[in-house]
């Protein structure tokens, strides 16, 4: 009898929790999750622990923590905590449908345009971004592209109104490398035009950063003498100068084997906090990127091998073998719609050769350092951003589901079009028949 | 402009432009007849056929046919003797598949612009199989003492195109207008695997399905016409259609077609179409077989193997594999390099074997050039010998055997009485790489390749000269020195009449063409003076150009040296 | 350095086959995942020329049968993919709304290193696949990834139906009525097309009965309509012998095309990606027509913008024969893993996700009765995984084909092209970035560029 009264009461229960699910938002409070398997990332695991979020922030952690009173207690057995993983390097924000111009705005016209910001332009209404989120990705990196200087990349938080709700707190400017590789399989450009219109590239990229030295020399000699004197408006090199001075970091997309090393001296000789993405031949000269101390984020982990000849799985290794020689490792998808596969970019880097606890590092940990921001961002620490996902297992499996999402201590609904289509359609009404 | 004009005006340019390229060789005899029909060439070795070879033979030509070979044969009255002692006599080379003496049609640059791109015009859908190349052809071509020079004598010729580009047709490369050239008209049915651009059939799937439907199509007209033919009453009138009708000979077995295929799919999808479709086929400019030999050899095809070969790099540097023991490398990238290399090589390698492979397997086969380039042709016949294709194996391909698979073996591929009289004769054996053509007979045709003396070495210029020029002032005379080494030169010129000395600047020899500058200050200003001369052992000729004060002839000799 | 090419040269020669080739193998003591009939655990499985013929403990071993210690192991009936442009030297006819009369397998290329590629992925079987860019596409083939030959013969499943490939909406729309002015437009006009393609072939065949029913008559001086590929294959197509996979994403030109099927009488329907086919689960289940999804792809285009990764599931549940494709050189390295998808979107069970890529794909292509499950009888092709295929962490290990390994991660040299290139410049990177893209529209870009 008792049992049959707690069957209709968690029918009730559901019920209202169903009608509540349709309009559910975003709500911002005070949340202690319990009976957790903390996975902090930098401080091992705790087991059977405690996470308080308040104020947006992971207040406390750890085995014996006293739970507030107004939190939101959150039964977390057999569940684990992760921090909310970070893709080092997407479009996401910025298009909408693929094929679709009207969407796409990553790929301003111009060759040296570092002045285009990608915050401006992400839409923080993108359906694509909850359709990322409850897959327990809470942060990207979204970067312009499509041109040699293409733009200003920055760190968004998969949650906000507006750009700058959704801002976190790191943005660089992004250099495609002129590259000696072919565009794709129908680049019916010889060896030699390849390398020509690589050197053409390089000369462009050379007399621009020159202008922007040079602009950097009068600027400073201005401040130096404390003159009236004002820079002339221009914005190209206003945005290039921090990244002359080493104060802004550059992102520079470099792929081919000989591209690498080219970049490697192009950088050495700039004095530039440079980092390098792509770097899908990184495995080639993974010696020559530890020994230059530059960091990589590499991806898309799924990807086919550059080169005919090249072992199969190569793409899959890459990120463990550049590890292993030494070099810091992030990962990204490069993807739009479908950064929600980040977990498994990284799971197959982490089959082939880089393991799993290093696999999750470069997902989380190692892009919060590599773009500045681990002292709010990356792991499970007492301070830090509570940017989480709560899961049912490994996040790296593919069957793992995510059970909890906190965006900046908001609790987010897992709940996107996509699975708003799934409840709708699973069962039609009507079905065959009206 | 008129037509005619246009015509006129492009015939003269093509003369210029032919009278150029002959001035390297002494050439054919041109327009001029020859004085004589009757030629008997004297005390050569005679290869008459591959493995039958006559020393120190005389064989005699009269009227454009060989009337006697062998030793011990009289000069008949009134031939023009050859004295070929020393020299190697072969019958002339035949070519499986050209296009020589069908001009280059000029690029299409604009677009095929059609409302309907997959029912385009034939003509623009590259189906042309009504075409003839007798219609094409020019005697005067460039195309035809490429290869003539090289020592063939007749071409299966086919016309530019796409997928159905005409007839081919068997020519002789000489002749005084098309019909002249032509030993054999509509000899093939020529196809290719290609389709065009935009339009239907554009890819390798349009190409095939076309290609059957034609061909089925033309079997259902053709036998529906029979059946007109046999009873017309009150039958529907058979349309009249040249494209379908073009396949008639073919599928009557009257004529092959012909296909160019070369990598190793595309001669699998021909044969492909062959085994349903049942035509007769000549395969040619095959550049990958080694791999479905069976497949080639079971077929009965005619098979004629491509003298376009990939440029060999690891020759002459074998070091690309070996590598130096005493520094071991470092980069797992320069191991991958060598390992890349070596495939690469492996692959050319197999394309150089490929006949020598061919030939172990008994298989006939002859060459064909439809995409080589004519310098290579007898350079690479040279690297087939080197790579174990045998010398007689090589003269067969070249001759008998594709007289045979055009059915020509009673007219040509050997030096036997009463063929014609297509021969090549070169100054060492022909496979040997620095052996040269001197001879080419077609049809009794004399062409006589006899290079000038060798121009192309960089001309003695060191030393002192002494030359005159005719100015406007009279004449003016002085030295010119030059000193250091080829490829860095230095000197001076100096003037009689003006006492001055001047370095010169630019000096540069091209064969036996010496060019350098100097400057001279005339009245204030400088000017820039050029001298281009040519050198002819110890003297000279040329002109010398001061800035933009026209031009004056300039000559000397060299001073002799203590 | 000599080591290495003692090592290389031998594998140029071995690695080419002339003629299809069938082995023997005993794979011992893996954990059996028969799809069909359970998951045996330390089980047996014994290929003979090419077909397995048991499948038990403690198996003899008989001669000449190469044996492979699967301990430890899990071992899948080898994968399939409905939906894939790899080996193929041309993927579309674009020039045209209707090109019946092409087929890929004029375009086989067994060179194609994906194959192998694909192998290293576990998949023995591929459906090469005519692009989208026509309303009635090219007949296409399924392959079979005997890698290792030069010969495109060597490649077709012989036992596979003929299939054909058709395309609805943006594509052929695109194609045709935005870059040429010819009728299809809209999805109007893809409809007339159909309507108007299927009712010629009728006529065309009539016109045929009647000229056959006539010509032995005394007399007879009829005419026979003039011999014509594209109908020919039409009329098969409406005689039931080809299988239609069609290219579709939303729901409403899905449910167009069964209508228009019902008209005609077709009933061998595979709609493939059918990003919307959950919106009419029920009616593709009523029809009978299957379903070749990809996992999570959507958003490239704006008749993908409403797509939904539960679509496998949700068709799966409503009764509908649902494989995952990968239509790329890339997804056909991973499709366990795309399999795998459905369990986290929308919990499908083991056996339910890996039949998506194994007898469902096989009940698409008409050869279940060959391949997609572990079975007596069946074609010996076999993937074995260190872990199981579903989870990230497996490795493909090995792939067998009728009996002959084809994929040996263990053993595998780096360069498995067959052919080296003799034109390559070593130096030059095939591509300077990590994305290949899908191929369904290759060979139809020049039509953009206007």
């Amino acid at each position: 009898m008792k049992n049959l009264k707690y069957i209709f009461f968690s029918v009730i229960l559901l019920v209202v929790q169903q009608v509540e699910a349709q309009n559910e938002k975003g709500r911002k409070g005070t949340f202690a999750l319990i009976n957790a398997n903390l996975v902090t990332v930098t401080n091992g695991t705790i087991s059977n622990g405690t996470l308080i979020v308040a104020d947006g922030k992971l207040a406390a952690l750890g085995k014996d923590i006293n739970i507030p009173e107004v939190a939101e207690v959150i039964d977390c057995t057999g569940l684990s905590v992760y921090p909310g993983m970070i893709d080092g390097g997407s479009r996401l924000g910025l298009t909408e449908v693929g094929s679709d111009a009207r969407t796409r705005d990553y790929n301003e016209i111009g060759d040296v345009i570092p002045q285009m910001r990608a915050l401006t332009a992400v839409n923080p209404s993108s359906v694509l971004i909850p359709v990322t989120r409850i897959s327990g990705v809470t942060t990207s990196l979204a970067v312009p592209d499509g041109s040699l200087f293409s733009g200003t990349a920055a760190l968004v938080n998969l949650h906000g109104y507006t750009p700058d709700q959704m801002y976190a707190g790191f943005e660089a400017i992004v250099l495609n490398f002129p590259s000696t590789g072919k565009r794709n399989r129908w680049d019916s450009r010889s060896g030699e035009e390849i390398k020509k219109d690589a050197e053409k590239a390089l000369k462009k990229l050379n007399a621009a950063w020159d202008r922007a030295v040079v602009y950097h020399e009068i600027d400073s000699a201005i401040q130096a003498k404390n003159s009236s004197e004002e820079m002339k408006y221009y914005p190209e090199m206003e945005n290039l100068l921090p990244v002359v001075r080493g104060e802004k970091t550059l992102l520079v997309e470099v792929n081919t084997a000989n591209d690498i090393i080219t970049a490697i001296d192009w950088v050495s000789d700039r004095n530039i906090k440079a980092v390098f993405t792509g770097v899908s031949e990184g495995w080639r000269v993974a010696e020559e990127l530890a020994k230059a101390k530059i960091p990589v984020i590499v991806g898309p982990v799924l990807s086919v091998p550059n080169r005919e000849y090249d072992r199969y799985d190569r793409p899959y290794a890459n990120p463990g073998i550049m590890l292993k020689a030494g070099v810091k490792v992030a990962i990204k998808t490069g993807d739009a719609e479908n950064v929600r596969n980040l977990p498994y970019n990284a799971g197959f880097a982490a089959t082939y050769g880089m393991g799993k606890e290093e696999a999750l590092k470069a997902i989380t940990i190692v892009p919060a350092e590599i773009f500045g921001v681990s002292d709010k961002l990356g792991s499970l620490e007492e301070g830090k951003v509570a940017n989480i996902f709560v899961a049912d297992g490994d996040p790296f499996e593919t069957k793992t589901q995510v059970k909890h999402l906190f965006i900046e201590g908001w609790k987010i609904p897992l709940e996107s079009r996509q699975t708003k289509l799934y409840d709708e359609f699973l069962e039609r009404n009507p079905g065959l028949k009206k | 402009m008129t037509g005619l004009k246009l015509a006129l005006m492009h015939r003269a340019l093509l003369v210029l432009f032919l009278g150029a390229c002959y001035i390297t060789s002494l050439g054919q005899s041109d327009d001029l007849d020859p004085v004589t029909r009757i030629y008997a060439i004297k005390n050569a070795h005679i290869i008459q056929a591959p493995g039958r070879i006559i020393d120190n033979g005389m064989l005699v030509i009269k009227n454009g046919i060989i009337t006697a070979v062998g030793q011990n044969i009289d000069i008949p009255a009134g031939a023009r003797v050859i004295q070929a002692d020393s020299m190697y006599v072969y019958a002339g080379f035949i070519d499986g598949l050209s296009h020589a003496g069908v001009p280059k049609p000029k690029e299409e640059d604009k677009k095929n612009k059609v409302k309907d791109p997959g029912n385009p015009p034939n003509n623009i859908a590259g189906i042309e199989p009504q075409r003839d190349v007798r219609d094409m052809l020019d005697p005067n071509d460039k195309s035809v003492d490429e290869i003539r020079r090289l020592g063939f004598t007749v071409s299966h010729t086919v016309p530019y195109g796409r997928m159905l580009p005409g007839k081919g047709a068997i020519i002789l490369l000489s002749g005084d207008n098309p019909d002249a050239m032509v030993y054999k008209q509509q000899a093939s049915l020529y196809s290719q695997l290609a389709g065009t651009p935009g339009v239907y059939p554009n890819t390798i799937i349009g190409v095939m399905a076309k290609y059957r439907e034609l061909y089925r199509q033309a079997e259902q007209a053709k036998a529906y016409k029979s059946l007109y033919a046999q009873g017309a009453n009150g039958m529907e009138r058979p349309a009249s259609d040249r494209i379908l009708e073009a396949f008639y000979p073919v599928i009557a077995k009257q004529i092959p077609v012909a296909f160019k295929a070369e990598d190793v799919l595309s001669i699998q999808r021909v044969l492909d179409l062959r085994s349903q479709l049942g035509f007769n086929l000549v395969l040619a400019d095959v550049k990958q077989g080694w791999d479905i030999f069976d497949k080639l050899k079971s077929s009965d095809i005619k098979l004629f193997l491509s003298l376009d070969l990939p440029e060999m790099e690891g020759q002459g540097k074998s070091d690309t594999i070996k590598v130096d023991k005493k520094e071991p490398l470092k980069l797992e990238a320069d191991l991958e390099k060598k390992r890349l290399q070596a495939r690469k090589d492996e692959v050319i390698k197999k394309h150089y074997q490929q006949p020598a492979l061919f030939s172990s397997k008994g298989v006939l086969f002859g060459f064909s050039t439809a995409e080589a380039k004519s310098k290579d042709i007898k350079t690479n016949l040279s690297k087939l010998v080197e790579n174990g294709l045998s010398e007689e194996a090589a003269l067969a391909a070249l001759t008998t055997s594709p007289a045979n698979l055009f059915g020509l073996e009673a007219t040509m591929g050997t030096l036997d009485k009463g063929k014609i009289a297509n021969l090549v004769i070169s100054d060492k054996s022909y496979f040997n790489k620095d052996s040269k053509v001197i001879y080419v007979f077609i049809d009794g045709k004399m062409f006589e390749y006899r290079d000038k003396p060798k121009t192309k070495k960089a001309a003695k210029v060191i030393g002192k000269w002494t030359y005159s020029v005719e100015g406007f002032q009279g004449v003016n005379t002085g030295d010119i020195v030059i000193k250091g080494e080829e490829g860095n030169y230095s000197g001076t010129i100096s003037s009689v009449v003006t006492g001055d000395t001047n370095d010169l600047s630019a000096i540069s020899v091209n064969g036996n063409q010496l060019s350098f500058s100097f400057t001279v200050v005339f009245e204030g200003s400088a000017i820039e003076v050029d001298i281009i001369v040519t050198i002819d052992e110890n003297t000279f000729e040329g002109t010398m150009t001061p800035g933009e004060y026209g031009s004056f002839s300039i000559e000397g000799e060299k001073v002799p040296e203590k | 350095m000599k080591k290495y090419i003692i090592i290389v040269l031998p594998l140029l020669f071995s690695l080419i086959v002339q003629a299809q080739q069938k082995g023997s193998v005993l794979i011992k003591n893996g954990t059996v995942l028969t799809i069909t009939k359970g998951t045996l655990e330390t089980t047996d499985v014994l290929i003979r020329d090419g077909v397995i013929s048991r499948i038990g403990k403690d198996l003899n071993t008989p001669k000449g049968t190469r044996i492979i210690d699967a301990s430890g192991m899990y071992v899948m009936p080898g994968i399939i993919d409905a939906h894939s442009h790899i080996a193929l030297d041309a993927v579309n006819e674009a020039t045209s709304p209707v090109t019946a009369e092409v087929w890929t397998g004029d375009a086989i290329n067994p060179l194609d290193v994906s194959i192998y590629r694909a192998l290293a992925g576990g998949v023995t079987i591929s459906h090469a696949l005519h692009g989208s860019a026509n309303a009635i596409g090219g007949q296409s083939e399924t392959i079979k990834h005997r890698y290792g030959t030069v010969d495109p013969d060597v490649l077709r499943m012989k036992e596979a139906p003929r299939t054909i490939k058709f395309a609805l909406g943006e594509n052929p729309t695109r194609v045709h009525g935005g870059g040429q002015g010819i009728v299809p437009r809209t999805r109007m006009g893809v409809e007339a097309v159909f309507r108007s393609s299927f009712s010629e072939a009728k006529q065309y065949m009539q016109a045929w009965d009647k000229y056959n029913d006539g010509k032995n008559n005394k007399g007879f001086k009829g005419t026979a309509p003039q011999y014509d590929l594209r109908l020919e294959t039409l009329a098969d197509i409406l005689r039931g012998e080809v299988i239609v996979h069609c290219h579709s994403y939303r729901a409403d030109e899905i449910y167009m095309l069964m209508q228009v099927f019902k008209d005609f009488g077709i009933k061998k329907l595979v709609f493939q990606h059918a990003n919307e086919g959950f919106k009419v689960a029920p009616e593709l289940a009523e029809f009978g027509a299957m379903a070749s999804v990809f996992s999570d792809w959507w958003a490239y285009k704006f008749e993908v913008y409403y797509s939904t990764a539960y679509n496998a599931s949700i068709l799966h549940k409503n009764g509908v024969v649902t494989s995952i494709n990968s239509d790329s050189g890339e997804l056909i390295r991973h499709l366990y893993h795309e399999a795998a998808k459905t369990q986290k979107y929308g919990g499908l069970s083991d056996d339910e996700a890996l039949s998506m890529i194994t007898i469902n794909p096989a009940k698409q292509l008409g050869i279940e009765k060959n391949v997609g499950s572990i079975e007596v009888g069946k074609d010996g092709d076999v993937a074995i995984f260190k872990n199981h295929p579903l989870s990230i962490y497996t490795i493909p290990m090995m792939t067998i084909v009728d009996g002959i390994v084809e994929f040996d991660r263990k053993n595998d040299a780096d360069d498995m092209r067959i052919y080296a290139d003799p034109d390559e410049t070593i130096d030059v990177t095939l591509y300077g970035t990590g994305h290949a893209g899908d191929r369904c529209m290759q060979d139809a870009q020049f039509l953009f560029y206007k």
